[in-house]
């Protein structure tokens, strides 16, 4: 699904934001990564939207390798994704309906799925009754599941959140991160970019952890922190 | 690119014009002005070749003899002609061709020939000469010929005529070059504004996968209102103007043949349009680049 093979990433004022890093993530996964800030964990989800190319080294994203992709068909890969922001990113003069559709609308979508798609999506992050409210009527937590609505109505086959919980309280966390994990349950693979370490820990799924643009462990279902590294401290 | 999508991008360039709707209206003026001048001077370059037009029909020299004189004179001065050397070709018009000219040329009025015939008009010559500079010597030479009632040289007013015209063309030119580049600054700065309002929605398009067009179309909508609107209004101006101040112009110069506004007002609206539509859209497309890059 995701393949990053020997990639190193330097931005031009010379910050080295990843080296070398080697990295799969399959189909029907759910990963986090996990670290500090900047550790490179938005430089690795930059690099999937084709937002970053890397330095070196190839990144993979459903079979396509995405330094020979033109301009042209960036959009086209954008539209095979799903994508939640830390800031949810939403169009502030248009409903929640109009929102989730407008990511169907930029795929030239047919009318009639249109109607079919935005509904279903709405009704799967539990806000069918807020179809007609603007985005600065929700609460920070509703807000994020409408940018998820849209980031899963063009029925993406990879999600990516970056940072999705870090604007909400634990509680509203815990509902989007619930989401998530249904979203993967049903088939979608979903790459979390987080340091909410409670969730991580209570998730019980793939975590990569990154530091320094060094991929430092890699576990399945893993903790936020080395459990070693843990004693170490408390001991 | 789909109908519901034309339809999207169409709604939202009107929306864009109307949230800006005071720097909308500001670049509108600025087309409208830019555009005004403009017309000004393709009126006054269309009068004044329409008003020289018959100039351009005349031959450069003519000379006529005197309705009077027998075929023998008349051959006694061809046989001058085509004896002299400054005289590159001439061409005979005889009182037949003269009688169907006056006829044609006097259209409806021809009526005042009736009941005479051919032999009052003169036969003249057009001649046409090697080396336009000793026109001076051959006017004079067969003005005093005998049986020779004048001689009309008219080549030396449609050069000045046509010197007139060129430099009004070219000046012509050379204000829609620099009006344009004018009114392509002003627009592109004005849905500047717009853009920046909204650049993060731009952003926001390009990651959940819209084109480059997609987001594009719209804002190059916005600049072809504007541009369009500009055009009309210049027009509506030109044309109250030119109604109003052409009207007492021509009523106060009799021999001055204005044309009508009917026969000027396509080609005024055409050419304002394109150049309207063709800078706003211009416009746009300058001020966007630089947002799309994400």
């Amino acid at each position: 699904m995701v393949e990053y093979r020997s990639v190193t990433k330097k931005y031009p004022n010379g910050t080295l934001a990843l080296s070398n890093i080697n990295l799969t993530i399959n189909k029907g996964e759910f990963a986090f990564f996990v670290g500090p800030s900047g550790s490179g964990k938005s430089t690795l989800l930059k690099l999937i939207l084709k937002e970053e190319d890397p330095t070196e080294g190839e990144v993979f994203v459903n079979g396509y390798e995405l330094s020979s992709m033109t301009r042209k068909d960036i959009p086209l890969l954008r539209r095979s994704l799903g994508v939640v922001f830390q800031d949810f990113r939403l169009l502030p003069n248009k409903t929640v309906y109009e929102n989730v559709e407008f990511a169907m609308q930029i795929t030239e979508a047919l009318p009639k799925e249109i109607r079919r798609q935005v509904p279903m999506s709405l009704a799967l992050v539990g806000l069918s009754k807020k179809a007609k409210a603007y985005p600065n009527q929700l609460s920070g937590g509703e807000q994020q599941r409408v940018a998820l609505a849209r980031a899963l109505v063009n029925n993406p086959s990879l999600l990516i959140a970056d940072e999705p919980t870090g604007n909400l309280d634990p509680e509203t966390s815990w509902e989007i991160m619930k989401l998530l994990a249904e979203v993967n349950y049903r088939g979608t693979t979903v790459i979390v970019a987080t340091h909410e370490k409670s969730i991580v820990d209570a998730m019980k799924k793939r975590v990569i952890a990154i530091d320094k643009g060094v991929i430092i462990r890699d576990q399945e279902k893993g903790q936020y922190e080395d459990e070693v590294k843990n004693h170490q401290i408390y001991y | 690119m789909k109908l519901r999508t034309t339809k999207y991008i169409i709604k939202e360039g009107f929306i864009n014009t109307y949230r800006n709707v005071l720097m909308s209206l500001a670049s509108m003026g600025v087309v409208s002005a830019s555009l005004i001048i403009l017309g000004f001077f393709l009126v006054i370059t269309t009068n004044i070749e329409h008003n020289t037009r018959f100039l351009k029909e005349q031959p450069e020299m003519q000379v006529f003899c005197n309705p009077s004189l027998d075929e023998h004179q008349v051959g006694m001065l061809q046989w001058n002609i085509s004896r002299d050397e400054r005289i590159e070709e001439f061409e005979k018009v005889d009182k037949t061709a003269a009688f169907e000219k006056a006829k044609k040329m006097l259209g409806d009025d021809s009526e005042i020939l009736e009941g005479l015939d051919e032999s009052i008009m003169p036969v003249s010559y057009i001649i046409k000469l090697k080396n336009s500079k000793d026109y001076e010597d051959i006017v004079e030479k067969y003005r005093n010929y005998p049986g020779v009632d004048s001689v009309q040289y008219s080549k030396k007013a449609i050069d000045f005529v046509n010197k007139i015209l060129r430099v009004l063309q070219i000046g012509s030119s050379a204000l829609i070059i620099i009006l344009s580049a004018i009114a392509v600054f002003i627009i592109s700065n004005t849905i500047k504004l717009t853009v920046f309002a909204r650049r993060k929605e731009i952003n926001i398009m390009k990651y959940i996968g819209a084109t480059d067009w997609f987001i594009r179309w719209p804002f190059i909508v916005e600049g072809i209102i504007i541009g369009l609107v500009g055009a009309v209004v210049s027009f509506m101006i030109i044309y109250l103007v030119y109604r109003i101040g052409g009207g007492s112009i021509g009523n106060d110069m009799a021999m001055l043949e204005l044309v009508s506004m009917g026969d000027m007002s396509f080609q005024l609206i055409s050419t304002f349009c394109m150049l309207g539509a063709f800078v706003g859209a211009l416009g746009s497309v300058i001020s966007i680049q630089k947002y799309l890059r994400v």
